[in-house]
């Protein structure tokens, strides 16, 4: 019974996925119909442009024929695995993206291990030790990663740790060492928010009646707290681990460019600058996949972890 | 006796000990082979082909692989170069050009008469896709090869600036067979005659070029016209400028491109570091009237701001001096700019109300002028936001014609394409370019026929007919002193006729390691690495 439930609520989430890709694919399409302007007009420069230079682009972009025909055709393409060329330099779009996702994915599980670290250690500190000093240091850490933007953190990080120690590199992306500092920056705006996370659901627990039970049966507060509050408490946490998977790839549009990394987040700022469009359409379209696949995982993972979960379906 | 030959003795032994310092010396300032340069640029180039790329950061990588015909001096003189000698016909529309015969490519492909015909025809040919070189090229029409080192070059009108134009690195010559060989990827496989060979390009990473052994053909703006002292440059890219300039502090570059103001300053008293800063040529950036509407279709209008705007208070508050303040169309170092504009204009607010009164405004309560009802609004664009402050240059000149009853509406928009180019719907817009020869205003300032204003509207949309006429002149004008007049004439026009309001004048500024030596710089600001040499 349970099997069947769990399966089908699987396919359910498979064919949710299915429509959110072909949405999203639908959408970075018109991406170029919704923006104002002319992107032909926007790549020439308006000073040496002729009509006639106009007239080829708008041609060579496909864009003179109808909506329709435009679409199928992407469509198609897209189904045999081609995002198109980039137009500034012909590049084909998709092995371009898989080769630099390598190093986007690198920075953002650093992250991830990053946050998840530095969030549930304090949270959980700052719970257990309410009101006591550990508790406001943990409070102080969450606020800061939550409240600094990246771009900021990033350069402190740079001026202290790259320019004034000269411990760490400040920009480069080959080896653990230049990860460093980019994951921490980009770490820290989760870990701010796990912290709360863990913070609020560990002191709800605690209150629980359970775990009043547990220590009257005479379990070591340790026990207690680690074995039984904690595994409670992680739950809710996992949910935002999750959806802060999402926010560290759109951070890396950021992070990537402050520390000079490789990343389809430094491709797509640099497609946007040149604005060209298969570029820019082929990453967004490739990180909404990427998305819809995390997040298809943590719902599978979180009806697995939590009883409640799977049997309420 | 004795006494004298201990005195020549001393005489004789002083003298060849100041003969071995002498060598001593010479030896020591020798250039030191060896070593490599990391530069870091600050955004990514687009390509490496140069007949393809459109983007300067592209020519500062790609100038080390690829050579130009010409070579343009910092008087704006041309010189040979990859060209030996050159004649021009009577008529100005064909150019016969002798070319060096000891020249090969890095794939070992002969340089020859062939080899430039290939380049040119490339870039006129559509399926190449040129972007700004087509336009540099023009008017061109064909090449005829006369022998295997003497190439004709004809153009469809005469072009008093085709020469300078062939000087710049976008038009370089590629080789035929690399690229026939990578077809659109030889913007990734650049195979040029130039000092450096490409090596790698790791995107978002650096681009690596090595020294080419076999060079003896550095142009006359470089002291070392042989093989470059560096065995390789690695270009690092850096895009955010607090992480280029602190490699360089940090020591993990060498030199970096694109010095923000701030770090100018404190570059300047800096043991360790040197700032090395030329002005760019071409348009400084200049803000465009919309002549297109009113009032700003009447000199009186356009001239009572001019009056109020303190361009001078801007490039001090904004850049701290380090940027130098425009006054003409052109920037100084361009054939024929006008110096005599310098210093002409300044502030004077009576004599702005005075044309704005007479122009029918009236003050209201608010100290905003109005005329039948309408408030005396002034639409500011600015499409690039986070470049050189220019958004700043807006926020001042709002306060600066508040004074003097126009309110400043400022508009941050990425999409000029619309705005400005589709909709010409703005009032001031501001735009710089990088150029070589003062034909660069005709795009500008000549009068547009409707058929183009269909498709893009071009900055400022002023039409002057005696501008036309003088603009038609200086793109045919051979003789390079009355090209000189002729642009004066344009510049002044220009500027009495407030069309503009030029601000600053763009320098390109690298912060370098003092080891660093031998950093030169084009008559456009693109770096040279010839004679650079490490310590």
């Amino acid at each position: 019974m349970i099997n069947v439930a769990v399966t089908n609520k699987i396919l359910l989430k498979i064919s949710t996925a299915l429509v959110s890709i072909l949405g999203s694919l639908i959408l970075v399409f018109f991406i170029i119909y919704l923006l104002p302007g002319d992107p032909v007009l926007s790549m020439l420069d308006p000073a040496t442009a002729t009509p006639e230079m106009v007239e080829n682009l708008r041609k060579e972009l496909g864009l003179n024929q109808p909506l329709y025909v435009q679409f199928t055709e992407y469509f198609t393409n897209v189904l045999h695995g081609d995002f198109g060329q980039s137009l500034v330099n012909s590049e084909p779009v998709l092995p371009k993206i898989l080769e630099h996702f390598p190093a986007t994915l690198a920075l953002t599980i650093a992250s991830a291990v990053l946050s998840v670290g530095i969030g549930v250690t304090f949270g959980v500190l700052s719970a257990i030790y309410r009101n006591k000093w550990i508790d406001f240091i943990a409070r102080l850490i969450g606020l800061f990663g939550i409240s600094m933007p990246t771009f900021w953190s990033g350069i402190l990080l740079i001026l202290i740790f790259s320019i004034y120690l000269n411990w760490f590199p400040a920009m480069g992306s080959d080896g653990w060492v230049t990860l460093v500092l980019p994951s921490l920056s980009l770490g820290f705006v989760g870990a701010g928010l796990i912290i709360r996370m863990v913070r609020n659901s560990m002191l709800e627990v605690i209150n629980e009646q359970f775990i009043i039970t547990l220590r009257a049966k005479g379990l070591s507060e340790r026990v207690v707290m680690y074995r039984h509050a904690l595994r409670n408490a992680l739950i809710p946490a996992i949910t935002i681990i999750g959806l802060n998977i999402g926010e560290l790839m759109a951070g890396t549009v950021v992070i990537e460019t402050v520390f000079s990394r490789q990343g389809i987040g430094r491709i797509v700022a640099d497609a946007i600058m040149a604005k060209d469009l298969p570029v820019i359409q082929g990453v967004v379209f490739f990180s909404a996949i990427v998305y819809v696949i995390v997040n298809f995982l943590v719902d599978i993972s979180y009806s697995i972890i939590d009883p409640r979960v799977r049997k309420s379906n | 006796m004795a006494v004298l030959l201990l005195l020549s003795g001393c005489a004789n032994s002083t003298s060849t000990k100041s003969n071995s310092d002498e060598t001593n010396e010479k030896v020591n300032s020798q250039p030191k082979h060896g070593g490599e340069l990391t530069y870091a640029l600050a955004t990514s180039p687009d390509s490496l082909d140069p007949h393809r790329s459109g983007l300067a950061v592209a020519v500062r990588a790609f100038r080390t692989i690829f050579d130009s015909l010409v070579v343009q001096e910092p008087d704006n003189s041309i010189k040979p170069w990859l060209a030996t000698e050159w004649t021009v016909s009577e008529d100005g529309k064909s150019y016969t050009f002798k070319l060096r015969q000891d020249v090969t490519f890095h794939d070992g492909t002969p340089f020859n008469a062939d080899a430039v015909k290939y380049s040119f025809d490339r870039i006129i040919n559509p399926k190449t896709q040129a972007r700004n070189s087509v336009a540099l090229l023009r008017p061109y029409e064909s090449s005829e090869v006369l022998d295997e080192y003497t190439i004709k070059i004809n153009l469809s009108t005469p072009s008093a600036a085709f020469l300078s134009n062939l000087s710049q690195a976008m038009l370089g010559i590629v080789s035929p067979s690399a690229a026939e060989k990578y077809g659109d990827q030889f913007g990734k496989n650049p195979v040029g005659t130039g000092p450096y060979k490409f090596v790698s390009w790791t995107e978002n990473a650096d681009i690596v070029v090595e020294k080419n052994n076999d060079y003896q053909w550095g142009p006359s703006i470089v002291e070392n016209k042989a093989a470059p002292y560096l065995d390789k440059i690695t270009f690092k890219i850096i895009p955010e400028e607090a992480t280029r300039i602190g490699s360089v502090q940090s020591g993990q570059v060498l030199a970096a491109e694109t010095v923000p103001p701030q770090n100018i300053v404190s570059l300047k008293g800096d043991p360790k570091n040197q700032l090395l800063q030329v002005n760019t040529i071409g348009l400084p950036y200049t803000l465009f009237f919309n002549q297109r509407k009113e009032p700003w279709n009447d000199v009186r209008a356009r001239k009572a701001v001019q009056l109020a705007v303190d361009v001078d208070a801007i490039v001090k508050t904004l850049y701290l001096n380090t940027y130098s303040r425009a006054w003409s169309p052109l920037t100084p170092g361009i054939l024929g700019y006008d110096k005599s504009l310098e210093n002409s204009n300044s502030v004077d607010l009576e004599k702005a109300n005075k044309l704005l009164d007479e122009l029918g405004y009236v003050k209201g309560e608010d100290g905003i002028r109005a005329k039948d009802g309408k408030k005396l609004t002034l639409n500011y664009v600015d499409g690039t936001p986070n470049r050189e402050k220019r958004n700043d240059i807006a926020v001042i000149i709002q306060q600066q014609l508040k004074k003097i009853g126009i309110k400043v509406e400022i508009n941050i928009t990425k999409d000029i394409a619309s705005v400005v180019q589709k909709n010409a719907d703005y009032d001031l817009y501001g735009n710089s370019q990088v150029n070589s020869d003062p034909n660069s205003l005709r795009a500008f300032y000549h009068t547009t026929t409707p058929q183009e204003e269909a498709i893009i509207k071009r900055l400022g949309g002023g039409s002057d007919p005696e501008l036309d006429q003088l603009l038609e002149e200086g793109t045919v004008e051979s003789d390079p002193a009355k090209r000189a007049d002729i642009y004066q004439k344009v510049q002044q026009k220009i500027i009495d006729e407030a069309w503009i309001i030029p601000i600053y004048v763009f320098p390109y500024t690298v912060a370098a390691t003092k080891s660093v030596n031998g950093i030169k710089f084009d008559p456009l600001g693109y770096p040279l690495f010839n004679d650079v040499t490490i310590k």
